[in-house]
């Protein structure tokens, strides 16, 4: 085969994939409970709803800005979307009574209420700001302990429903795109390398999740006995270093074993063209293959940006909220191959 | 927690009974732990222990006085040791090793033995040294000088007492509104 394309004309190749094109988004978040209140797994409905009250009339004062909605009232399909959009977690879905949720239009901080602790603040932001996130998370929280007595000690900190969140409560959080390592099948040593640093790596989903499309979510797992300062510096360094790595993988690829890359991305272009039915965790397979290929420059027509919006279109309840009906899961794979289809039409390899 | 038996009064302590052809645990109330003593042992007006002149029934009132004695000093302590739990929430221990989730924030002075332990285990370190919410700080800040004040009195420094105090005061007087942890 006659590769048309010549590795060393990509400016991408020199090692100038943006950070944010692989560390996709960041996120912060601060466990708080109220002093004197069961956390929620062993509360009633009635304690849920009071600590619910109180903390929307804690960000009624201080964060007005944020929009407040009650789980309890919102559709199925109004949860999905949020969870699909990374502002609630299953758990709080699965949840739903007394549970409830405030966040930012812009979607910059959020407040998940009643999930394992009574409130989680979190904060937002793209690629590797982690320290942006956590100013935001942070500042909501000064503001809303002003209303709300926390549970807190000198000795053990802020005191979580698990004793694993204890202390600062945070957890800082980046979404890290692997596909380049995978392919090198060097992935499995990267994370080892984290998990010996005391990080936890997860999938996309968060806890107990698969890492669908080799995105993986990395965290501290420390909270206790190192400030704030401390877990997002830390964090934030080393998934500096997993971007480097990342990038590296990258060139190696396009530079090495470019037959690799370009068959699975040709691959990956063929079924989004073709296929009829697509479920969600193979289309994000694929999609990822897209992203990956897009940011090496070997994908026209296609940004990695357009790809990161697919990916969060073809979630089932954005798609069904595109189509304005409760669709069952064969028609939603149907509606999903239908709309990459048309997505991915234009798009080609440039080999 | 209720009496598994009677279901009615509060269980203080723990018994093995045989229910079923399969033997139990059971946490009962005093009276019904007393029963299962009673129940078990030979019935007297067949079982003359004796050749006292003491007649077996009489023999029944002091068990009952010597049940009660060792029930205040075992019964208790058995009972604390198989099931301990959350003064403020009423979780056991059992239930929230099941859940992994602690009831409420009191749990963690109730459990404080075994999660010591467990905390050192997961963040290797005991000490919270990161952020202190405003309203914590204020208090602390203030122990902190009384702490000091009374060191300075033992230690016959008085001008650092007097210095302290005036401290004090003017915090009391104009409360603390520093706020720590936060970025920079």
């Amino acid at each position: 085969m006659i590769l048309k394309f010549d590795p060393r004309a990509s400016s991408r190749q020199t090692g100038n994939v943006p950070d944010d094109e692989i560390a996709m988004s960041c996120r912060v978040r601060l466990a708080r409970n109220l002093s004197g209140e069961r956390f929620p797994d062993w509360a009633t409905e009635r304690d849920r709803d009071r600590v619910f009250a109180k903390v929307c009339e804690a960000l009624r004062a201080e964060a007005p800005r944020l929009r407040v909605e009650s789980l309890a009232a919102c559709d199925e399909l109004e949860r999905d979307i949020l969870c699909e959009a990374h502002l609630i977690s299953k758990d709080l879905v699965e949840r739903a009574a007394g549970g409830g949720v405030a966040y930012a239009e812009d979607g910059s901080v959020c407040v998940m209420i009643n999930e394992e602790d009574h409130l989680r603040i979190q904060g937002f932001a793209p690629g590797c700001g982690m320290e942006a996130a956590w100013r935001a998370a942070d500042a909501l929280d000064t503001q809303l302990e002003r209303h709300l007595d926390y549970a807190w000690t000198p000795r053990l900190g802020y005191l979580t429903a698990c004793p694993s969140n204890v202390g600062t409560g945070l957890r800082a959080s980046a979404m890290v795109h692997l596909l380049g390592l995978r392919l090198l099948d060097e992935v499995e040593a990267v994370v080892r390398g984290l998990e010996r640093m005391r990080l936890l790596v997860r999938g996309i989903g968060g806890e107990g999740s698969e890492a669908a499309g080799q995105i993986y979510q990395v965290s501290n797992m420390d909270t206790l006995g190192v400030d704030e300062a401390g877990i997002v510096g830390r964090v934030s360094r080393i998934v500096a270093e997993v971007v480097r790595q990342e990038r590296n993988a990258r060139i190696r690829l396009v530079r090495e074993t470019p037959l690799v890359l370009i068959d699975c991305l040709a691959r990956s272009l063929s079924i989004l063209q073709n296929a009829r039915l697509l479920a969600t965790s193979e289309a994000l397979e694929f999609l990822s293959a897209l992203r990956l290929g897009a940011s090496v420059g070997l994908v026209t027509r296609l940004k990695v940006a357009d790809v990161d919006k697919l990916i969060v279109l073809m979630q089932p309840g954005h798609l069904q909220r595109i189509e304005g009906a409760d669709l069952d899961s064969d028609a939603r794979d149907e509606m999903r191959a239908t709309m990459l289809r048309r997505k991915v039409a234009a798009v080609r390899l440039k080999v | 927690m209720k009496c598994e038996l009677c279901h009615k009064a509060e269980a203080e302590t723990a018994i093995r009974k045989v229910v079923d052809g399969e033997e139990q645990e059971l946490y009962v109330c005093r009276t019904c732990a007393k029963a299962d003593v009673e129940e078990g042992k030979p019935r007297t007006e067949t079982a003359p222990s004796s050749s006292d002149d003491v007649s077996p029934l009489s023999a029944l009132p002091l068990m009952g006085m010597i049940l009660d004695a060792a029930f205040e000093i075992v019964g208790r302590a058995a009972a604390t040791q198989a099931e301990p739990s959350c003064p403020v929430c009423g979780i056991t221990r059992a239930e929230y090793r099941k859940a992994s989730r602690l009831g409420c924030p009191a749990c963690y002075e109730a459990f404080a033995n075994e999660l010591d332990g467990a905390i050192l285990d997961m963040h290797r370190s005991r000490q919270h040294v990161g952020k202190v919410p405003a309203k914590a700080h204020a208090a602390r800040r203030r122990q902190q000088l009384v702490d000091e004040l009374d060191a300075a009195v033992k230690g016959q420094r008085y001008e650092e007492a007097i210095a302290l105090r005036d401290r004090l005061r003017k915090l009391d007087e104009s409360g603390d509104r520093t706020e720590a942890g936060g970025p920079a």
